[in-house]
């Protein structure tokens, strides 16, 4: 009799295992604006495949990081993974991320974002919503400060000096907002600098730190001489809800500052550029006549994004790869934007929804995300990233001179690099 | 039929047994062997390294760094919230109307919740807060950006919340170290003629040794460990870095060193062990200790 009930239970097991295979993803959106969304193409992506279930699992940005690590390395880790990019070298680095190179070659020309994911030559994870960072324009303090409220600062010369206008005003009032010892976003605020003066991490062939180059030192200068000038100095979230009190002129935010504005119904007046640049080239003279900004000044920003990726512990593979393909699929990016207010969709269709199209703020992002640059994808990423942010904390925090501040960055991770090799 | 003695008590004491070996012993053991591999949580397997981390930590700027604020944390704190909890149990031990009031208005902040404290003194603390206010009336500088975004006040900053926090605690045990004070001492040195001061020298303090060894080592192991207001308010930055913190930063966080971090861990145990048995010592000894 038990053998038979055993029997029976095998058999049911394995004819509902043929009907259905259920694949585990772990994500990051939980708030209650975009939640809704992810569940919402869950079930439309079950529907269109009714031989597989989505089980979701919801992490945060505060311990997401340590809850994957810890399910890789016990062995639970599920099929597919959200990662932020600067953790795909590490992940993949590891052996933890599959390589889907050879199953993405098909579409790759339609998506952005494929160097982040892209280790070794071999590519580790489907690019889903890219982000970058631009220049937020406090109007009403402009013209407060004397200034036409359209002014939009294209070098560093002019945003200094408007920095300085507004600052002037006194009364808890300030130019630029300049952000605290933050580990993992103090480089994201820096490294535009570097970037945009010409500054580079390492060299073009990635065999050689070079943070402390003249430019990147003169970038350093710079980012010191405007906090030390005319900043308001906070944590990320301080920073924006004192630009939305009016009491900072100029930040760098990315787009979930335009979702703030909007949820909140807040009543600013605010413009976004791209960032101002320094051409080392060119010097501070702009040239007369010549309208693209882009062309001569190219201020550069940090880009960084969401990526899709399968574990290579996952036992679904076919199955994981179809929900990214599904979750990644143009018309679905357009739907997730217009429910978070994200700015850059990874898919170049996408990008050319009306929603982006017809949203001037949107349309910045758009200009400053090919305007970017990311750091190196590199297992030892965290570590280099640790020295600059360290520089940078010396300098701006402690006085240390730029010059020796970066020079020793630049030996630490030269002696990290050998060593890794 | 019965069980041995032995066997019931094995029994019944099993469930907190099995826990105290799964969840500590084990644990405490397997980061010992951890602290000498190179155990990463996203490697795959791990290899023993002899002293190697042991040796790197004490190269390590960052970890000496974090030992020296651990040290200012814990003997900054201690004297201070000793004898504050000293005097606020002497003054909360004689009777006076609201007496009740105080003694639980001092102890509330010891059973608030730390963040919800973390977060009220980040308040406090920032630019244009209240402690800055405050400060600037009697004169004093105030740091730019506000006391836990600057590399000469944040640690302090935290110090001092922390002494706020638990010296209600403190204050507690020592009320009620004061209150197993026989009177009828007190009672024979006044007719003797000893003076208030006299008194308190010659029989409250001695016999509140035991209790104010208890104090001091409970504190020391609670503030050698002091974490939660650093992961909070600074998250190790400003010159806050401290042992726990080095810990959690290098084992869960970025490159998730476990092995590193293990042996982090065990310095910090070391470090604990001595101080414990050092006061253990200095306060058995006979004579005035005070």
């Amino acid at each position: 009799m038990r053998i038979t009930t055993a029997l029976i239970a095998l058999g049911l097991g394995v004819t509902s295992a043929r009907a259905q295979t259920t694949i585990e993803w772990w994500q990051f959106w939980t708030d209650p604006s975009i939640k809704p969304t992810i569940e919402a193409m869950v079930q439309d992506f079950e529907r269109e495949n009714p031989d597989i279930r989505v089980k979701l699992t919801d992490l945060t940005w505060a311990n997401g990081h340590e809850k994957i690590a810890i399910a890789v390395a016990s062995g639970t880790a599920p099929d597919v993974l959200e990662l932020g990019s600067d953790w795909i070298a590490q992940f993949a680095a590891e052996g933890q991320l599959a390589d889907i190179s050879d199953d993405i070659a098909l579409d790759s020309a339609g998506f952005n974002g494929w160097s982040l994911a892209t280790y070794r030559g071999r590519v580790y994870a489907r690019p889903w919503i890219l982000g970058t960072r631009v220049l937020f324009i406090n109007q009403d303090l402009l013209k407060r400060a004397g200034l036409d409220e359209n002014t939009v600062p294209v070098t560093w010369g002019e945003l200094m000096a408007a920095a300085q206008a507004i600052s002037k005003l006194g009364r808890g009032v300030y130019g630029w907002g300049s952000n605290i010892a933050e580990k993992h976003r103090l480089y994201k605020k820096f490294l535009p600098f570097v970037w945009s003066n010409g500054g580079q991490i390492l060299s073009d062939d990635g065999e050689f730190c070079v943070i402390s180059s003249t430019r990147a030192v003169g970038a350093l200068k710079f980012y010191k001489s405007l906090q030390d000038c005319c900043s308001f100095v906070d944590d990320q979230r301080g920073l924006e809800d004192a630009f939305l009190d009016n009491k900072i002129g100029f930040i760098i935010s990315g787009d979930w500052l335009l979702k703030r504005i909007q949820q909140e119904k807040r009543s600013i007046r605010f413009a976004t550029s791209i960032l101002p640049g320094n051409n080392p080239n060119l010097g501070e003279e702009r040239t007369p006549g010549v309208r693209s900004i882009a062309e001569v000044y190219p201020g550069k920003s940090f880009l960084g994004g969401e990526f899709l990726a399968v574990t290579t512990s996952s036992t679904h593979r076919a199955e994981a790869l179809k929900l990214i393909a599904y979750i990644t699929r143009p018309e679905n990016q357009v739907r997730f934007c217009k429910a978070n207010y994200s700015a850059n969709p990874s898919s170049r269709n996408a990008q050319q929804d009306a929603f982006f199209q017809e949203n001037p703020h949107l349309q910045t992002f758009g200009r400053q995300m090919r305007l970017s640059s990311h750091p190196p994808v590199d297992p030892d990423w965290v570590f280099m990233e640790d020295e600059i942010e360290k520089a940078v904390e010396d300098v701006v925090f402690n006085d240390a001179a730029p010059g020796e501040a970066l020079r020793r960055a630049q030996i630490r991770i030269t002696e990290l690099r050998t060593k890794a090799k | 039929m019965s069980l041995p003695r032995s066997a019931t008590s094995l029994a019944l004491t099993s469930p907190w047994t099995i826990t105290l070996a799964a969840f500590w012993v084990f644990p405490v053991a397997y980061s010992l062997y951890m602290g000498f591999t190179d155990y990463r949580l996203l490697a795959h397997g791990h290899a023993w390294v002899g002293w190697d981390n042991y040796r790197e930590l004490f190269a390590d700027p960052a970890f000496l760094s974090a030992l020296r604020n651990t040290f200012i944390f814990v003997l900054g704190t201690i004297p201070l919230t000793t004898v504050l909890a000293l005097g606020m149990a002497l003054l909360v031990d004689r009777p006076f109307q609201g007496r009740a009031f105080f003694r639980s208005a001092f102890f509330l902040p010891s059973i608030t919740s730390m963040v919800v404290i973390a977060l009220i003194f980040m308040n406090l603390y920032q630019r244009g807060g209240y402690v800055g206010l405050l400060a600037e009336l009697v004169g004093l500088p105030v740091p730019a950006n506000g006391f836990l975004y600057d590399n000469g006040t944040a640690l302090f900053a935290i110090m001092a919340m922390d002494v706020w926090m638990s010296v209600g605690y403190y204050m507690l045990i020592f009320l009620a170290g004061l209150q197993a004070v026989p009177h009828e001492l007190y009672e024979a040195a006044e007719i003797n003629g000893a003076s208030a001061w006299r008194r308190f020298r010659s029989i409250t303090l001695p016999l509140l040794r035991p209790v104010a060894l208890f104090v001091i080592v409970i504190n020391s192991i609670k503030s050698f460990q002091v974490f939660v207001e650093i992961f909070v308010m600074t998250r190790g930055k400003f010159d806050t870095m401290t042992c726990v913190y080095f810990v959690y930063e290098n084992g869960l966080t970025t490159a998730f060193r476990v092995g590193y971090a293990s042996a982090a861990a065990y310095v910090l145990l070391v470090i604990i062990a001595l101080f414990s048995v050092a006061q253990f010592a200095l306060m058995r000894r006979r004579g005035p200790a005070w």
